[in-house]
């Protein structure tokens, strides 16, 4: 087992070794997963990801090693590669980290059934129940039913002092349908995870979320899809979350920031988007993925990014700070200890308004009504402040009401103009996130939360067939 | 390690009373060299060892399996597989794990440079990225170069045979420019992807990026219409990746999952079109003496001028269709289950050079990247792409940059197009080999 006592004689070897700074990472994160496709059981794994990893300063040169094996010998070859890294780096740029009080703590997610401990055979009971039902509808050809659990359990040392131990645990079942409708096949799937334990899972009638998805699958292979265009556009919570996130997240990182990648840098004070938005980042919220602290052991509080529609700040690890001359916000995170930390969001979302949802449709005489259900993702190029994302099956408004579906939605817009053209943001805050899968950024993926309320935009770009 | 890992893992396995068992390691060493507009920002180094076990029982199957941290991990992995194998339900359509294993012969997929790296010439290849662009055009410069390096060695065995061992390294170089004129802001990533460092070009590599840039400076939405897109290279193959790959796995031809199910032996592609898979081609990223689990990689023609000719397959849906696994086992992990995936993909030349086929243009856009490409939909067919680096082009000339329109339809119409045409140069990145492309009709959504 990797405990605080390993990591303490790792940190204790680096910096008798030589380095002036450390931050030593520990990891055990084990991942559940089992998935029934099409009526048969198509796997059930169990993987694992445990090692060690060390970040060392030379000279203001940083290096990082990284080892799975935690025998001895490894780790004191990691540590010398980290040090001898570091050496080599002085020589072409210093980096300075920002200070932080040292922080001492624990922070286990509580549950009450262990998923891990779970009988395999009720586990896989459960899905094949949820993907053979699936697969007897009229109209599926294909199902595809996972469930997913997961421990993660991270130790951070370093040598200002800080001691920090997160433990998270997270359950999930994802369902994908695909329906044939003629020659037209369309597929949706959907996904719902909860931060605790299995009693979750035990919890959910998951028939009923998959018949959910799969009759929406079946109503969308009957659908045509939007005329491409510019739209007025009220848009649900998950959509919302997902547009903050690719649309204003990933630009207001700091690293992206003191790059000069950004297309927000040097906009501080400035309006960014109308007055009714407010976004915020926050390691704690409920719906979203817990972080505490994050890989270097900095507390991650609420930070905001945007107020009443102003630029207040970006998100920054320990060296963007320092670049930056702000407090770091405990945005340094890494997908495991295979990589050094990068900046990254934790739970980001839109604070809610006083609008009553149906307010929003009201006066829109023609429009689109964006839903997340079915939704792909979305990517961003932060530094040209262009976005794209594939959304789920959706209602073209008319008269103030969702009227048809369409299917294969796309929408695309410009960071610096999407959220100034809100005009209206509903009370009903939710966020979530996604045992499944996350956010990626330079190689790595890391667990996010997002959402908002549902907000109004008047103009969006929606492609589409 | 990894053959010590494979053989204790079936030593200890036959104790468990198992019809089949396959385990399947990996060591990576990694080595990063980040910079950005500050100067380097990290040296990062390491090595991990992936190990995947799937055993057999019957028809009932799992996969277990992580990173180890030392040998004896591998005693607990199967411990668990063994355990878990038997509360499973059966898979009616299971036979067998690969019993016609080997080796393809293959070259130029280990550099020595690379095997043992030298950090100071990554180093000097990232500060040349980071300091040179300035000096092609005053517009620009990078925000950040990076080169990653790994060396893989991989080791299987089964019940059947082995263990198979083979070697390879890949490296990437990546560069983001950014180019500012007043308050115009434009921005062009590339990068150098391959087994080797014999073709890395740093000068060429930065030159491009530079021009792309600066020529995209002040770009704007057209309005909402069809036209005539020229797809450069690396655009083309993400549209392969996104679409056509998924649409020739087996897997999804057998689970109702591809709109190509049915159609083997019929034209559903330009005749100008053919496209192969290759896991045996030199310099390829994808390119391997064997699959990830132990089927000899191979050639094969998937498009025939247009006509769809073969599905790729692992051996498990290879034996629900009764015929011979191709070599398309890939893995998303060492210990996740292999499903059928493309090695690499080569797409046969045309004729003429991309500038004579932008001359051509009566009244399009050349695509020079895009983003969200990968969220188009291989189930239904429906491409979706948003363009961040683009031209206008009217009567043959460059009119004026395009950002930030979504380039949308049907793939199988774009590319079944009898008007589709390629050029004769063709580029190599990554797991591609692939032309630009000229697609006659495509709705674009803008202003």
């Amino acid at each position: 087992m990797l405990s605080k006592d390993l990591a303490a004689q790792v940190l204790e070897e680096v910096l008798k070794r030589g380095a002036e700074g450390a931050v030593v990472r520990l990891q055990e994160r084990v991942y559940e997963l089992v998935v029934y496709d099409s009526g048969v059981l198509r796997s059930y794994s169990i993987s694992t990801v445990r090692g060690v990893g060390v970040r060392a300063v030379v000279g203001g040169g940083t290096g990082y090693a990284y080892t799975s094996s935690t025998d001895r010998e490894s780790i004191s070859r990691a540590i010398d590669r980290a040090l001898s890294l570091a050496r080599v780096a002085k020589n072409y740029g210093r980096k300075s980290f920002a200070p932080v009080k040292p922080v001492k703590a624990t922070f286990r997610v509580e549950f009450k059934v262990d998923p891990h401990t779970v009988d395999p055979q009720v586990k896989v009971d459960l899905v094949r129940e949820v993907n053979t039902a699936s697969m007897k509808r009229a109209g599926i050809v294909s199902a595809i039913t996972r469930l997913g659990l997961e421990r993660d359990k991270r130790i951070v040392l370093t040598s200002e002092g800080t001691e920090v131990e997160v433990e998270v645990v997270g359950v999930g079942l994802a369902h994908t349908a695909v329906a044939r409708y003629g020659a037209v096949i369309e597929r949706v799937g959907d996904r719902e995870s909860y931060i605790g334990g299995y009693e979750h899972i035990e919890r959910r009638d998951w028939l009923k979320f998959a018949e959910e998805i799969d009759d929406l699958a079946i109503k969308a292979s009957q659908a045509r899809t939007p005329t491409p265009g510019t739209y007025v556009a009220v848009v649900d919570n998950e959509v919302v979350g997902l547009l903050l996130h690719e649309a204003f997240g990933h630009a207001s990182e700091g690293d992206g920031v003191v790059a000069g990648a950004s297309i927000l840098r040097g906009k501080v004070g400035e309006r960014v988007a109308s007055e009714l938005v407010t976004i915020v980042d926050a390691g704690l919220v409920e719906g979203g993925y817990p972080v505490p602290y994050d890989d270097e052991g900095v507390p991650k509080g609420r930070t905001v990014i945007v107020e009443n529609g102003i630029l207040r700040g970006y998100l920054n690890s320990r060296d963007t700070a320092y670049e930056l001359g702000v407090e770091p916000t405990g945005n340094a995170r890494a997908q495991d200890i295979s990589f050094d930390t990068l900046v990254r969001q934790t739970n980001y979302y839109a604070e809610p308004r006083d609008w009553r949802v149906e307010e929003l449709f009201e006066g829109v005489s023609y429009g689109i009504y964006l839903r997340g259900r079915g939704a792909m993702g979305g990517q961003v190029n932060p530094s040209v402040g262009t976005f794209t994302f594939s959304i789920g099956p959706s209602y073209i408004i008319r008269n103030g009401e969702p009227a048809e579906l369409v299917r294969g939605v796309v929408v695309s817009g410009n960071i610096l103009e999407t959220l100034k053209e809100v005009d209206a943001v509903a009370r009903d805050l939710k966020v979530t996130t996604s045992v499944f899968g996350g956010c990626g950024k330079g190689g790595q993926t890391v667990r996010v939360g997002d959402g908002g309320p549902h907000i109004r935009t008047r103009r969006i770009v929606v492609g589409g067939g | 390690m990894i053959h010590e890992v494979v053989e204790r893992a079936l030593r200890v396995a036959s104790r468990y009373g198992l019809d089949e068992v396959e385990v399947y390691a990996v060591r990576s060493s990694t080595t990063d060299v980040v910079g950005t507009v500050r100067g380097l920002e990290r040296v990062v180094s390491g090595e991990r060892v992936d190990v995947g076990v799937r055993v057999v029982l019957g028809k009932r199957v799992t996969v277990q399996g992580g990173m180890v941290s030392r040998v004896e991990d591998v005693d607990s992995i199967v411990e668990a597989a063994a355990k878990v194998v038997r509360t499973l339900p059966e898979d009616p359509n299971w036979v067998s794990l690969p019993k016609r294993t080997g080796k393809a012969p293959i070259e130029g997929v280990v550099d020595p440079k690379l095997r043992v790296p030298d950090v100071g010439y990554f180093i000097e290849v990232v500060k040349y990225l980071l300091e040179g662009a300035k000096d092609i055009d005053r517009r620009a410069y990078t925000s950040s170069a990076s080169v990653h390096s790994t060396y893989v060695e991989r080791a299987i065995a089964s019940s059947y045979g082995g263990p198979q061992i083979d070697e390879r390294t890949e490296v990437g170089v990546f560069i983001n420019v950014k180019a500012v004129d007043g308050t115009e802001e434009s921005g062009y990533y590339d990068f150098y992807s391959s087994t080797t460092l014999s073709r890395l070009n740093p000068e060429e590599l930065l030159s491009r990026a530079v021009e792309v840039s600066v020529k995209t400076l002040g770009a704007k939405r057209v309005d909402t219409g069809t036209y005539e897109v020229v797809l450069v290279p690396r655009v083309f193959a993400s549209v392969i990746q996104a679409l056509l790959v998924p649409a020739v796995s087996a897997e999804s031809v057998q689970k109702g999952r591809s709109p190509l199910a049915g159609k083997l032996g019929s034209r559903v592609l330009s005749e100008s079109l053919t496209l192969i898979d290759d896991g045996t081609y030199p310099g390829l990223t994808g390119t391997r003496s064997f699959d990830d689990e132990g089927v000899p990689t191979s050639r094969k023609v998937v498009f025939d001028r247009g006509v769809l000719r073969e599905f790729l397959y692992d051996t498990y849906t290879a034996y629900i269709d009764r015929r011979e696994s191709t070599g398309n086992a890939i893995r998303q992990a060492p210990y996740a289950p292999p499903a059928p995936w493309m090695t690499n993909v080569l797409v046969e030349p045309g004729s003429g050079d991309l500038q004579s086929m932008v001359r051509d243009l009566r009244r399009g856009i050349v695509v020079y990247s895009t983003i969200g490409e990968w969220l188009s939909n291989p189930v239904s067919g429906l491409l979706n792409a948003t363009v961040t680096n683009g031209i206008y082009v009217e009567g043959g000339e460059e009119r004026f940059p395009v950002k930030g329109v979504v380039i949308a339809g049907n793939v199988y119409e774009a590319l079944g197009s009898a008007e589709l045409r390629l050029t004769a140069t063709v580029e190599s990145f990554g797991r591609f080999r692939v032309p630009a492309a000229y697609i006659p009709k495509l709705t674009v959504a803008g202003r």
